[in-house]
């Protein structure tokens, strides 16, 4: 213990006088070779050096290092995601894959930060919506031709295309639709709502003391947003075009059922995470959520009788489109992330993947025959036909805070539907035009 | 002199029960803390609540030693070293910064003083991509020794700013007794500033400690590798877009929580008694 | 004359012990601080992050800040939750420091234990209030409903005016501890005798209390309200995880604002200048502070 202490309290000396000398001067290359015993007795900065070293120059026999960064913190996605790695990199012996768990709270601040240091991963994997924003950043390998992506669905290459050009690979899809709790539907003698109207007179029906009839997430964020737009653009409106008679509708259908105690007005700080616990817990008979909660509702909640269906439609049946996109980042080890990800892309191992995450294959032919119809799953892969994606757009993230600003407001009775409707068009036309 | 002072038996009673009762009502969250990581995740749901586990679930702990990259042994290893780290950089300058500017009249005292404030009054996102870049010219990225330099950041300045009122009440009589003792101002400041300042020292060093401890931007910014992260970073593995579950959030509480809790009910002994024997009670 | 030789030399000396930790600092955060001056004179976003020119567009960061409705409410909030914090924490820390420096059985094992508060890593904090708030499993509500206080449960995070007060007791909570530990290692350096000499004059407590423990204090009070009203200002974590700025924008702090739009909007150098818009805020109580401590000093 105390020699540790004392090792510690030296290299850190070290490090300071390292620092003193050489940073103040404004480089940092001399601080680093004058420290030279620090980096002796930091074993770690050593590991991380030589790792870069050999991504970059390939000695002879030595396997490149690759890169990934994820944010999938389900424990299920990291093992499978593992097992694949751990499958390419028992493969061949050229390129050594390794996958590093970024947080999801914290992924667009690492890539943000990592993209001014310059110090990225070789491949990320991130959320579709955020994808052009990182395009625009310049930061992403042009894949065009290098991938055949001329079967996915449209929607999933809409995401990682920018100006005609392929900047990823989508990796999976999903989409929301409705679960239900069928002994609380059959208790109370209604049919599964297909329409705005029915889905309300359900929920009123189904709501109890001690339960609500209806749950999504609509906390003010990314996620949010994705929750909200399967209402919003049921109705015909866009995320670009929301104040007119149908953006209106679909906020004041939201205020309806926090309204009339349909939805609990904590919804709006549930993460669909939390959302999936209210309805396994038995507190709503209702939910808006994502495929990828299957696993973990089977096993936790192994006796309760839900299904899923699609969402009610209020003009058209709509859904949103999730998922999360390959990218290869330029400057990094590009041949070693393009060879794994032809690996990964393979229907083998696409399927492999989609199945084990509970999420659909974004390649049509393979999600068509992912599932058999009884699956809980095949009602997602009918409902990804009317699912559409958030932009693309470099400023998303600006006009999804506008949209879930706005429904928010109407959530917390803060403003009309009309005045929320009004000011959140007036952010997205200072950001669109 | 300490016989007079003792409070007669009934008062000691009525306070120390008071004290008991005030525990309680500030320390209630914790027990709640506590109970829910024993609940199942069906029970913390449950309405009306529970006041103690009907059914007793010991999973989430199970889950805390062994999910995936995350091992919580490892990370509070990690967060022990880097917070002893930059407790040790934190009190090894700040000391002798708060006697200088507590005993010397110097002109750019103030300056210098309110420098070490400015430190503090940025947030913390702001400084993290400077930061990074220095790290990583420095090639101590993704190491603890990152951590370290940056937690010490906070506990520099905070030190210095309480440090400097003690070595200020200090009276200078017995700073020249061990001058006229043949002291000089060196061996002054070790051999009699610093042992009077003791109860200061502590308590700087215990802050200094926990702000590295409580620390998650610094800590999650600069090192990547899940395996040299701090405890601190685990909170992401329970918390995100895909489900808060609060049996697993508590337990991480819990264990986060109890070894530095032991740690100082341990010894609170010498810093209480650190605390309460003032410099300069004569 | 040689006396002032004397002093003259014991200046430098003073400089000496400053000087490790000033560097340090200087290195560490003074040009954190520089890069972020210049960040927020610049124009930029996810664009020219990494390639592209970066234009110097100068104020016109801050001249958008405050058109900025979210802004102006942030700083608003931040003050709102700084000054609310320093004062129920600054009473009770000091009632409690008071109480515990009676000599009683329990006293000096109970205000150790009372110091776990603060030794919780803030985001664990954060969680701990999330679930003691919560509206349908919150055991606050459930305690208000048992006692009759309210009939139907209280939203308190998803409702503006309540989700601050919750922060705001979340804050306190944590922050009864510091200004507890801080005024009670203040009381010791008080000396013993002064008491004796008081009541031996027939002063009461409350007397003694006004005329010998306060302004035998004020230093130890000025830092502890200073660096709470520094480090409160700065919330950061708490607000994070427990309301994320919401609803509706209620609780953003300037802090938190700065993050969101540096690190989810890849609104950089507006995300820079709100930062700084708290620095030259800290800067004006920093400056008075200085003033204040160092004025009495040379008295």
């Amino acid at each position: 213990m105390k020699k540790r202490k004392i090792t510690a309290v030296l290299t850190a000396l070290a490090v300071t006088a390292g620092i003193m000398t050489g940073c103040g001067s404004g480089g940092g290359k001399g601080a680093a070779a004058d420290n030279a015993p620090a980096a002796d007795k930091a074993p770690a900065a050593q590991e991380s050096a030589g790792e870069e070293n050999s991504g970059e120059t390939a000695s002879s026999g030595e396997a490149q290092a690759v890169t990934i960064w994820y944010y999938w913190e389900n424990e299920g996605h990291q093992v499978t995601l593992d097992q694949l790695i751990q499958e390419y990199n028992g493969s061949q012996d050229q390129y050594e894959v390794n996958a590093k768990y970024v947080p999801f709270a914290d992924f667009k601040k690492q890539l943000s930060i990592g993209a001014s240091a310059d110090e990225l991963p070789d491949i990320a994997i991130l959320d579709s919506p955020d994808h052009a924003s990182y395009v625009a950043m310049g930061i992403f390998e042009d894949l065009t031709g290098k991938f055949d992506v001329s079967n996915y669905y449209e929607g999933t290459v809409n995401s990682c295309t920018v100006d005609g050009k392929l900047y990823g690979v989508p990796f999976g899809a999903n989409c929301l639709a409705l679960y239900y709790n069928e002994d609380m539907l059959n208790g109370a003698g209604c049919s599964v709502p297909a329409t705005w109207d029915e889905l309300k007179e359900t929920a009123k029906a189904l709501t109890t003391d001690s339960v609500t009839g209806l749950a999504f997430c609509s906390v003010q964020n990314e996620e949010g947003t994705f929750n909200f737009a399967p209402w919003l653009w049921s109705t015909g409106a866009t995320s670009y075009d929301i104040n007119n008679e149908n953006g209106i509708r679909a906020l004041a259908f939201i205020q309806g059922l926090i309204d009339e105690g349909v939805m609990s007005k904590e919804c709006i700080n549930w993460t669909q995470g939390d959302v999936m616990n209210q309805f396994i817990a038995g507190n709503a008979a209702m939910m808006v959520n994502g495929p990828w909660q299957i696993p973990t509702m089977q096993s936790e909640a192994p006796d309760l009788n839900w299904k899923v269906t699609l969402i009610p439609r209020d003009k058209e049946y709509a859904s949103v489109l999730g998922g999360e996109n390959y990218a290869v980042i330029n400057g990094g080890n590009v041949d070693g992330a393009l060879d794994f990800l032809t690996y990964a892309t393979s229907e083998e191992k696409v399927k492999f993947m989609m199945n084990q995450f509970g999420y659909i294959s974004a390649d049509k032919t393979i999600a068509e025959s992912q599932f058999a119809a009884d699956s809980p799953y095949y009602p997602f892969v009918e409902e990804l036909n009317y699912a559409m994606p958030r932009g693309p757009l470099a400023e998303w993230p600006s006009v999804s805070d506008a949209i879930s600003l706005a429904f928010n407001q109407v959530i917390t009775g803060t403003a009309t539907p009309e005045n929320a409707a009004a000011q959140a068009q007036a952010t997205i036309d200072g950001i669109v035009k | 002199m300490n016989e007079e002072k003792r409070l007669s038996t009934k008062k000691n009673i009525l306070f120390s029960a008071a004290a008991v009762a005030l525990l309680c009502i500030l320390l209630f969250p914790l027990y709640w803390a506590l109970i829910t990581s024993l609940k199942t995740e069906q029970e913390i749901f449950q309405n009306p609540p529970t006041f103690y586990p009907h059914i007793l679930n010991t999973k989430s702990y199970a889950a805390q030693v062994e999910t995936g990259d995350f091992n919580m042994f490892r990370s509070f290893a990690n967060s022990f070293l880097i917070s002893m780290g930059a407790t040790l950089i934190a009190v090894l300058l700040a000391v002798p910064a708060s006697y200088g500017i507590a005993k010397y009249r110097f002109k750019a005292r103030k300056i210098l003083l309110l420098s070490f404030l400015v430190t503090q009054m940025l947030p913390v996102s702001v400084l993290l991509t400077p930061m990074f870049i220095m790290f990583k010219n420095m090639h101590v990225y993704n190491t603890w020794v990152a951590a370290v330099l940056a937690d010490a950041t906070i506990g520099i300045p905070f030190s210095v700013l309480i440090l400097k009122n003690y070595f200020a009440s200090i009276p200078k009589d017995l700073e020249e007794a061990a001058y006229l003792d043949g002291c000089n101002k060196f061996s002054a400041f070790v051999r009699i500033l610093i042992p009077i300042a003791k109860p200061g020292v502590m308590v700087c060093a215990i802050f200094s400690f926990l702000y590295a401890w409580g620390d998650l931007a610094y800590g999650m910014t600069f090192i990547l590798d899940q395996e040299k992260r701090p405890i601190t970073a685990g909170i992401f593995n329970f918390m995100g877009q895909y489900g808060t579950k609060w049996s697993y959030l508590t337990a991480f509480a819990v264990v986060t929580i109890i070894p530095v809790a032991l740690i100082f009910i341990f010894m609170q002994k010498y810093i209480v008694s650190g605390m309460t024997s003032g410099a300069v009670k004569g | 004359m040689t006396k002032l030789k004397k002093l003259f030399r014991y200046e430098n000396v003073g400089m000496l012990f400053v000087l490790p930790a000033f560097l340090y600092m200087l290195i560490f955060v003074g040009y954190p601080i520089i890069h972020n001056i210049i960040l927020s004179f610049q124009d930029v976003n996810a664009g020219n992050l990494v390639k592209g020119t970066r234009n110097f567009i100068l104020f016109d960061n801050y001249l958008e800040l405050f058109k900025d409705s979210v802004f102006t409410s942030s700083l608003w909030n931040t003050l709102r939750f700084t000054v609310s914090c320093l004062v129920f924490q600054f009473v009770v820390g000091f009632a409690l420091a008071l109480f515990f420096s009676q000599r009683f059985s329990f006293a000096k094992p109970v205000r150790g234990i009372l110091l776990v508060p603060w030794m919780i890593p803030i985001t664990v904090t954060a969680l701990m209030f999330k679930l003691l708030f919560a509206t349908d499993i919150g055991i606050i509500n459930f305690i208000l409903r048992s006692l009759h206080l309210i009939e139907k449960n209280i939203e308190w995070l998803t409702t503006p005016g309540t989700a601050m007060f919750a922060l705001i007791c979340a804050n306190v909570w944590i922050g009864i501890p510091f200004n507890m530990i801080l005024i009670s290692t203040g009381l010791t350096t008080i000396p013993k005798e002064l008491y004796e000499s008081a009541s031996i004059d027939g002063a009461g407590k409350v007397q003694t209390f006004w005329k010998i423990t306060l302004p035998l204090l004020k230093p130890t009070i000025e830092s502890v309200l200073i660096l709470g009203f520094i480090y409160t200002f700065k919330v950061y974590d708490l607000v994070y995880v427990m309301t994320s700025g919401g609803p509706v924008n209620s609780t953003h702090m300037l802090s938190t604002y700065s993050y969101k739009l540096s690190f989810e909007m890849f609104k950089y150098s507006k995300g820079s200048a709100v930062a700084n818009v708290l620095l030259v805020i800290l800067l004006f109580v920093g400056v008075f502070y200085i003033k204040a401590t160092t004025e009495e000093e040379t008295d």
